[in-house]
């Protein structure tokens, strides 16, 4: 697919990341169970999920900080078991939970960074000022990481990512925690970078508008499956309809659901998908400004006591929905308990 | 690899760095954090300058009528150098890395694995080379003198106490590499208390009851310890040599236990 990036045209564009049938087990937990996906230089690939779901599994698997139990994985045609080393240097990595040393200033961390990517000479200290530049950090460079604010963490972590012009950047939920000034700053800065260096940018992340304003190309991982995968407007086109949701009390669902299915029975809805939701239900519909006053106007009739009830385009989170029957924060929520029911692995990071 | 990642390489400015670069960046960074917490340096000074106060000050003159030691300073300087250098940080600050993600952070880039761990070595070779100085300066202050020539004699219980340190740094680093867990390697420092004080650091041998003198002479700091004051009472080849080999070979014990702890945390899933 081609994709226009400001400067650089990718008409002819190669294939920056291939994960074929990866699988990762953590004991008997299966984090990661047969992910397939490809992702084309030039390109921002969202991977979009709740927390759990596998994602930072497949990036450490992806940027060689882990070994996949079965499959392979390649950055640029390099295999990330057998080439890491090569596959390292064409990368640039910022993790979920930014790494640093905070007893260096900025400088100093990002002077370590750029010599073991190999730096010398005047081309160093030229990349850290222009990174730090680029992240809005050239004032604060010379201050100890310890003295950053959170935002500045992620920014440093993220200039240091860049440092030595990765052709494939991943960013593993690199705005989470961030306020929203911060989060639109790494946005602009992600969609700079492509356009300046035609980078290829894999970004997890559990924000769906994130992945909608960002990415080109966006895969829904769920419990360590990839459950869609398209572009966000394709993706949000196959749910085919509008979105009604309808709030419902606990004591009401039942009624609810015969009263809606009634509706949809008697021909005054069109037919479409009802799905139970955490507050009440969901309904998939064409033309739903239109089918919203009808569906009110059925539940009134059939004494059905509902609460707030809105009407909208399908987001990336109803996409979610139509695949795995949940929403995005609940399934995180499950994902949280679940990890609370595991067995605590050892301490540290694991296998490198 | 493909001829699609062939054409496009240049682009990145990545290049391979070499060990010697690695693990003079690595250094440097570990010395800038020791310098930068000058705190732990103080405290790691406090306690043997404590120690040898409180020994000399009880024991001095029974040692000087009783045991015959000339000099009870000059026979518990080596034991609070030595004591200085088991409180180095490494492992505390690699484990740091470990759980903060720092770690991880640079093992995705091209760094080779070893650099981090040799780097973090060598930076508290710095480490035990500043309490070493120290301690001997703060000795020759009230009249500790060396046998011989005074920089020989310097040298020599320098070169000693580095050996033990980064032998005994490199026991750390292998609970931190292997745990992961910042309790696990701050625990290591208990090693330190049979290690050093199952040694002659009170009295001689010769003194001591037989079935101690036995336990004591297993340990092989034993020998580090007598060769260390031989640098202050008369310079005794042999010593040196059983000395330089039992530091030798309890470095490379804790080495051996780094490289099985170190390959343990980059095995690949």
């Amino acid at each position: 697919m081609p994709v226009s990036v400001g400067c650089a045209s990718l008409d002819r564009m190669s294939t920056a990341i291939q994960a074929i049938d990866l699988v990762r087990d953590f004991g008997q937990v299966k984090a990661v169970r047969g992910v397939s996906l490809q992702v084309e230089e030039g390109e921002i690939y969202g991977f979009l999920g709740p927390n759990g779901a596998g994602k930072s599994t497949i990036v450490r698997i992806l940027t060689t900080l882990l070994h996949p139990t079965s499959g392979s994985g390649s950055v640029l045609g390099h295999d990330v078991v057998a080439e890491r080393t090569t596959v390292r240097r064409l990368i640039g990595v910022a993790l979920q939970e930014a790494g640093l040393d905070p007893k260096q200033t900025g400088r100093e961390l990002l002077t370590l960074q750029g010599r073991l990517y190999g730096l010398r000479g005047q081309v160093l200290p030229a990349q850290v000022a222009e990174v730090t530049e680029l992240v809005g950090l050239a004032d604060a460079v010379d201050r100890r990481i310890q003295t950053y604010s959170g935002g500045m963490k992620r920014r440093i972590d993220l200039a240091s990512a860049l440092l030595h012009r990765p052709r494939v950047l991943f960013l593993d939920e690199p705005t989470t925690g961030l306020d929203p000034l911060s989060r639109a700053l790494v946005w602009d800065r992600i969609r700079e970078l492509r356009g300046r260096y035609a980078t290829t940018v894999f970004l997890t992340t559990q924000y769906l508008e994130e992945a909608d304003e960002l990415a080109d190309r966006v895969a829904i991982i769920d419990h360590g499956r990839i459950v869609r995968q398209g572009t966000p407007a394709a993706l949000k086109a196959e749910v085919g309809a509008d979105v009604i949701d309808v709030a419902v009390d606990e004591r009401e669902t039942g009624a609810a659901r015969v009263a809606i299915e009634e509706i949809q029975a008697s021909g005054e809805l069109p037919p479409g998908e009802l799905r139970g939701t955490e507050s009440g239900y969901t309904l998939f519909v064409p033309d739903g400004p239109q089918n919203l006053a009808v569906l009110i106007r059925g539940l009134d009739r059939a004494g059905v006591r509902f609460g707030a009830v809105s009407v909208s385009r399908p987001t990336l989170d109803d996409v979610f929905l139509a695949a795995t029957g949940g929403r995005m924060a609940a399934a995180a929520e499950r994902a949280a308990e679940e990890e609370e029911d595991r067995t605590p692995e050892p301490a540290g990071r694991g296998a490198q | 690899m493909s001829a699609a990642t062939t054409s496009a390489e240049p682009r990145t400015l990545a290049a391979p760095a070499g060990l010697l670069s690695d693990v003079t960046a690595i250094t440097a960074r570990s010395i800038r954090g020791i310098l930068r917490e000058p705190e732990l340096f103080i405290f790691a000074l406090v306690i043997p300058v404590f120690f040898f106060i409180v020994q000399v000050g009880a024991l001095g003159d029974v040692a000087q009528r009783a045991f015959g030691i000339s000099s009870y300073a000059a026979f518990q300087l080596p034991i609070s150098v030595l004591f200085a250098a088991a409180s180095t940080s490494g492992g505390n600050a690699l484990v740091l890395d470990i759980t903060n993600g720092y770690w991880d952070k640079l093992s995705v880039t091209p760094v080779r694995r070893s650099a981090l761990v040799v780097g973090t070595l060598f930076g508290e070779m710095f480490a035990v080379l500043g309490y070493s100085v120290v301690l001997i300066v703060f000795g020759w202050i009230i009249g500790v003198r060396f046998a011989g020539n005074e920089i020989v004699g310097a040298l020599g219980l320098l070169g000693l106490t580095l050996l033990f340190g980064i032998g005994f740094a490199a026991v750390s680093i292998a609970v931190a590499l292997a745990t992961g867990s910042i309790r696990a390697t701050q625990s290591t420092f208990i090693i330190f208390f049979p290690l050093l004080f199952l040694t002659p650091s009170a009295i001689q041998r010769d003194l001591m009851s037989p079935w101690f003198e036995k336990a004591v002479s297993l340990n092989p700091i034993t020998y580090v310890v007598e060769a260390s004051r031989s640098f202050l009472f008369g310079l005794n080849g042999p010593a040196i040599a059983k000395g330089v080999i039992a530091a030798t070979l309890f470095c490379a014990l804790t080495f051996t236990l780094t490289a099985l702890a170190f390959r343990r945390r980059v095995r690949m899933g």
